[in-house]
């Protein structure tokens, strides 16, 4: 009764899969994300090095990478053989043995000796990165939500201090010392080519060096989750041949020069009655004569806005989020020989390179540019302060005249 | 068809109501009151929800079955706790997230004290193992907490009646209650045999009193000279001067917590004010600053006397047409002492600079601070 019961159980049918076609499948995707890692284009790949931290790092990965790769290929084939050797195909439990002294020793010390070594070179390199004695040159930079800022202080070859944001210009091999902080929450200092990262932290000023092997512009990323737009906060590091560095210093440094007619004119009214009670230009002055002093700590919770004295010397706006220049001219200067590069650079945003579509789009409403806490009636828990830059709600002829006037700005 | 129980908090959610309505008629600022009121209504009506449903905790399916099921519950004040803790909490949410956590914790307790005891009642059909089991259960988070909470409203009533009493008799004070404490103490230690409800008591007396005091010294409030260095900012208000200032040098800070967040260490030594600046190196006369952002600075003093660190942080406006300087400075440190200078510069050196670090005292020696 009980046998017959059990016959009429039917076994369900089970739709065997081809190991083979596994295999292949597993291989073929193995493949597609292998070969889609090998971008063309990637300003921040990692295994690029360029310049001297950067290679340090690098001299350590590549070893550690090839030790854990070996390592890891080792352990894959050996859990594949006890998989598909030891599979059960119902043969008799084997004999069980518990403890083998030398294999579990020797599987202990080798992890032990290869972690040792790792562990060498790697603190080896972590000081020799932490080096700040041997300093060219320093820059301090203070990151905000969400942008970074630049202030070079009087030191050898620059006599007054200078103040830039977005784009860190650093002349080429020279050891540069940057002094790190932040005025609201946390963020990451990030040029892989150059170096490792470093995080900015309100109230602690932390270092990281940066030395560029050739000139060109090296990009980067914060790294450090910090709010509604961090994936909008780059950086673009610039190297300079030491003698272009001088002409650029003599550039931010030059006086300001305010425009005598025309829309550039008129737009620097708009921008002394909209722009300027966040934005600092060095030298603007109002109809008294007296210089205008801009108040963002009024106005923005970080209190800083970037000061615009020389904007169109950069390339870029809005935390390195977009271009100043439009894709031929930015093409031009990031695709410029080493030779040609610095001349590109200097020559800063004319007219006809300027990447008009996405500056109008920022200034006619930059929140719904680029994620920010800018909505006059959300700011009850920051009294009235904005994260980021508000919607001005310009008219589209203030929007001209203050392009014309940016445009006189470098 | 009602329970017993069901009754008895549908009774305070009805009340509860018509309160409401008669709060909302004779009050013009009914936004708390109603909050609370309208909560204790809720908060009822669910305690007698759940009372309905369970039918007091009395007959149930197993009450034939079960010989620990026999007993009929006891009465049980945490229901109550639980509705108190719910109004709290309603209460929380528009005033205070500091009542909105008390309304969480008195809930969570209540909540455990419940069901524990719900348990424990039906655990068997021995009264005293059911108790013991309770006791096993709860006294181990009971205990901690009553002793906490005991230990910080001691304290705080403590505090009130030395801030109440003047500082000679405060001092007087502390040696009398300390000293009959161990006194105290000592004679229950001489006596083992003594009872321990007479410890108890006497320890309850002698807390009862010192809370009664507290709260008494609550009311007449601090001693006349805490109240007039509050009012006038004795310890806030920072002299930058040459001369020792009574309050703000009286207990002078003698560690520095945070080194490696400075911006530069500036070391005043034979009478001469230097900068050693991150990354740049020592003998600086000058150190760049950012823009609005608090940043420390150093002060060493290596010099025989006692100093402090001033820094000029340009001027600001008091009065139409008058100003004045905004300084800021370290304490009088000695020789060797170390104090940290946090300062935020929110205009630029050319809007309202120089901005400069000096030592009242030594003529002729500054840093200048550039804010970019």
């Amino acid at each position: 009764m009980m046998s017959k019961a059990v016959e009429e159980i039917k076994e369900p049918t089970v739709k065997k899969r081809n190991p083979r076609r596994v295999v292949a499948g597993l291989a073929g995707l193995s493949g597609a994300l292998f070969l889609a890692s090998c971008a063309k284009n990637a300003p921040q790949d990692t295994w690029q090095p360029k310049g001297e931290n950067a290679q340090k790092i690098d001299d350590l990965q590549k070893p550690v990478f090839a030790i854990a790769g070996v390592v890891g290929v080792i352990v894959l084939v050996a859990v594949a053989v006890v998989i598909f050797r030891f599979k059960d195909r119902g043969q008799p439990i084997p004999h069980q043995t518990h403890g083998k002294p030398v294999f579990e020793i020797t599987m202990t010390v080798i992890p032990a000796l290869i972690l040792a070594g790792v562990g060498v070179f790697t603190a080896r390199t972590v000081f020799d990165l932490a080096k700040t004695d041997d300093t060219e040159m320093i820059i301090n930079v203070t990151g905000q939500q969400w942008w970074w800022e630049y202030d070079y202080p009087v030191q050898d070859g620059i006599s007054a201090p200078i103040i830039s944001s977005g784009q860190l210009v650093i002349p080429v091999g020279t050891k540069v010392l940057l002094r790190e902080t932040s005025r609201d929450v946390i963020h990451s200092y990030w040029i892989p080519a150059l170096n490792g990262k470093r995080d900015a932290v309100p109230g602690r000023v932390h270092t990281l060096r940066l030395e560029a092997d050739e000139p060109g512009i090296y990009a980067g990323q914060c790294t450090e989750f910090c709010g509604l737009s961090h994936a909008n906060m780059r950086m673009e590091a610039v190297a300079l041949s030491k003698e272009d560095f001088a002409k650029w210093v003599d550039a931010q440094l030059a006086a300001y020069q305010s425009p005598t007619e025309g829309l550039a004119k008129e737009g620097e009214a708009v921008f002394i009655a909209q722009c300027s009670r966040c934005h600092q230009v060095n030298g603007l002055e109002n109809a008294n004569g007296d210089p205008i002093i801009s108040a963002p700590e009024e106005n923005v919770l970080a209190g800083a806005a970037p000061n615009l004295t020389k904007f169109m010397s950069r390339n870029t706006f809005a935390g390195a989020t977009w271009d100043l220049l439009n894709k031929t001219c930015r093409d031009n200067v990031w695709n410029a020989t080493s030779e040609e590069f610095g001349a590109k650079y200097l020559a800063g945003v004319s007219a006809e390179c300027l990447n008009v579509a996405d500056l109008r789009d920022w200034l006619r409403n930059a929140p719904a540019k680029k994620p920010m806490y800018a909505d006059p009636t959300k700011l009850a828990d920051t009294g009235g302060l904005t994260r980021g830059m508000p919607n001005l709600n310009l008219t589209e002829d203030d929007i001209d005249k203050l392009m014309a006037y940016l445009l006189t700005l470098k | 068809m009602f329970t017993t129980g069901s009754k008895f908090y549908l009774g305070i959610s009805t009340l509860a109501a018509i309160v409401s309505v008669v709060f909302l008629i004779t009050n013009d600022q009914v936004a708390l009151g109603c909050v609370a009121l309208l909560g204790l209504m809720v908060s009822a009506g669910i305690i007698a929800g759940a009372s309905l449903a369970s039918r007091d905790g009395g007959e149930t399916e197993n009450a034939t079955t079960s010989a620990a099921a026999d007993a009929a519950p006891t009465s049980s004040i945490w229901p109550l706790a639980l509705t108190l803790g719910l109004v709290v909490l309603i209460v929380g949410i528009v005033t205070e997230p500091l009542v909105f956590v008390i309304g969480i914790g008195v809930i969570l307790a209540a909540l455990a004290e419940w069901l524990v005891q719900s348990w424990s009642e039906r655990a068997s059909a021995d009264g005293k193992f059911n108790a013991l089991a309770r006791k096993r259960i709860l006294n181990p988070l009971e205990f901690p907490i009553l002793a906490t909470a005991i230990t910080g409203v001691i304290a705080i009533s403590f505090s009130r009646i030395m801030l109440a009493v003047s500082k000679d008799g405060s001092a007087i004070l502390f040696i009398v209650i300390s000293t009959l404490i161990l006194v105290a103490i000592s004679l229950f230690s001489l006596k083992p045999s003594i009872r321990t409800t007479t410890v108890a008591a006497i320890a309850t007396i002698g807390a009862l009193g010192l809370v009664s005091a507290g709260i008494t010294t609550f009311g007449i409030g601090e001693r006349e000279e805490l109240v007039i260095a509050a009012e006038e900012g004795h310890y806030s208000h920072q002299e930058c001067g040459e001369e020792k200032s009574k309050y703000y040098d009286k207990h002078v800070e003698r560690t520095v917590s945070s080194k490696s967040g400075v911006i530069a260490t500036v070391i005043l030594k034979d009478g001469e004010l230097t900068a050693k600046v991150l990354g740049i190196g020592e003998g600086q006369k000058q150190i760049t600053v950012p823009r609005a952002n608090p940043t420390s600075i150093l002060f060493q003093n290596l010099d025989d006397t006692d100093h402090r660190l001033t820094a000029y942080l340009g001027k600001e406006p008091v009065a139409e047409g008058v100003t004045e300087d905004i300084l800021t400075c370290t304490q009088m440190i000695g020789k060797g002492g170390k104090q940290v200078l946090t300062i935020k510069i929110n205009k630029p050196t050319f809007a309202e600079g120089p901005y400069t670090l000096t030592v009242p005292g030594i003529e002729g020696t500054s840093i200048e601070m550039i804010v970019p």
